[in-house]
């Protein structure tokens, strides 16, 4: 079931005496992996593409507020993680890192997309509104939430997700959005003020 | 349908919190801003009110929220396909990660041989990898390998599963290394650390592996 990576020619001599199965290699933690992967190991690698792709996806598209290119972005940014793996110092951060690429590559492909106004529209006042009941019958708080992002204006919702998810800060966030950063930290602001508001809907 | 649990409890009581009657006569716009210019300089007003500092806690766990909202999302999602993975695989296959070269002595004075060194690490995952319940994790060569008869330190992480006796599989795992070091190296080592990252719990077979 599991696809078999291609095994670079240079280690095929050592890829079959100690064999690991993908399978097994899923069971342990983002450490060992993201460790091994950073050593080359592109066995190690396909768990991580399999253990986070599926976040990554739904992250881009909340980020860039559709579908069409989400699966797109994530590719790309796995391909760049490959690259740059052997940097990350601290494999067990590997999750944040693989957020903080998938930014990157998501707000790369807003511009290419010439949705610099859109990234700017940061006097939008508020997005459409939660659908009277919506919030309310959420399944859960965390799914209240959800609801509320995806009705936020997309520049809120961007810098929420760059703060809140992929842990950037303010001032990378400006950099990389090009606004200043008090702006930012009004649409964040702006953002977690509808989300309390919207909460109170909740039982 | 569901019995209340601690988490909807604290759900509640997240809620309760950013209730603007709640807030001493400040509210979720100011507290929110307050955070967002990381609570400097100093309001004393906020930070004296205890309406308004449970607040800022529940504002805090939006954060939570949010990673767990897409988490749930994620998990909600059809595993990606099998084709889309591959195209992914293919693309870094053309990337082999070979590192430093490391010299390997010849009779012969023209001839100039050496191993790479991300050989030398997948000889290391392979050795460590075949002791029973070990998966090896990052493997680092200290000093310089491209220098014959330098003293090499080696750090390796392993992944031990639960049930196997960490000293015994993390010796196990070091002669591995070793002999097959030795066997197709000619690293001078001076230690080979190993560290155990992770003890996983894996699925009910173990039970009947347990005799090897």
């Amino acid at each position: 079931m599991a696809v078999r990576a291609k095994p670079d020619a240079r280690h095929t001599s050592a890829a079959h005496i100690g064999a690991v199965t993908t399978s097994t290699l899923a069971e342990a933690d983002d450490r060992v992996v993201a460790g091994r992967a950073a050593d080359g190991d592109p066995q190690a690698f396909e768990v991580l593409v399999r253990r986070y792709g599926a976040l990554m996806r739904v992250y881009a598209r909340s980020i860039l507020g559709s579908n069409d290119e989400a699966d797109d972005v994530v590719q790309e940014a796995f391909v760049t993680a490959w690259q740059k793996l052997e940097l990350l110092n601290d494999p067990g951060a590997i999750k944040s890192w693989l957020m903080r690429i998938v930014s990157r590559r998501s707000i790369d492909r807003l511009r290419r997309r010439h949705e610099h106004d859109d990234i700017n529209e940061h006097d939008q006042p508020t997005g459409e509104n939660t659908q009277p009941g919506q919030v309310a019958e959420a399944r859960s708080l965390a799914s209240a939430i959800g609801t509320t992002l995806a009705v936020l204006p997309p520049a809120q919702r961007r810098c929420w997700l760059l703060k809140e998810v992929a842990e950037y800060s303010y001032r990378e966030i400006a950099l990389d959005l090009e606004i200043p950063e008090t702006t930012v930290r009004g649409l964040i602001s702006r953002a977690r003020t509808t989300m309390a508001r919207e909460m109170q809907a909740w039982r | 349908m569901t019995a209340p649990t601690p988490q909807s409890t604290s759900n509640a009581a997240t809620v309760a919190a950013l209730n603007p009657a709640n807030l001493d006569g400040h509210t979720i716009e100011e507290l929110s801003a307050y955070l967002d210019a990381e609570r400097t300089p100093t309001n004393f007003s906020i930070e004296s009110s205890p309406g308004c500092q449970i607040a800022l806690t529940a504002l805090g766990r939006l954060r939570d929220l949010t990673q767990r909202d897409l988490e749930t999302q994620a998990a909600a999602e059809p595993a990606p396909a099998d084709s889309w993975v591959q195209s992914i695989m293919d693309r870094i296959a053309l990337e082999a990660r070979a590192g430093r070269d490391i010299p390997i002595s010849h009779p012969s004075t023209t001839a100039r041989l050496a191993v790479s060194e991300g050989a030398v690490r997948g000889l290391m995952r392979a050795a460590g990898d075949s002791i029973p319940g070990v998966i090896v994790g990052r493997c680092i060569l200290h000093g310089d390998v491209t220098v014959p008869g330098e003293p090499i330190t080696i750090t390796v992480d392993i992944s031990v599963a639960w049930g196997e006796n960490l000293h015994d599989a993390a010796d196990r795992a070091r002669s591995a290394i070793y002999r097959q070091l030795l066997k197709h190296t000619e690293l001078t080592l001076s230690a080979i650390h190993i560290t155990v990252q992770d003890m996983r719990f894996t699925r009910p077979r173990r039970t009947e592996i347990k005799e090897s």
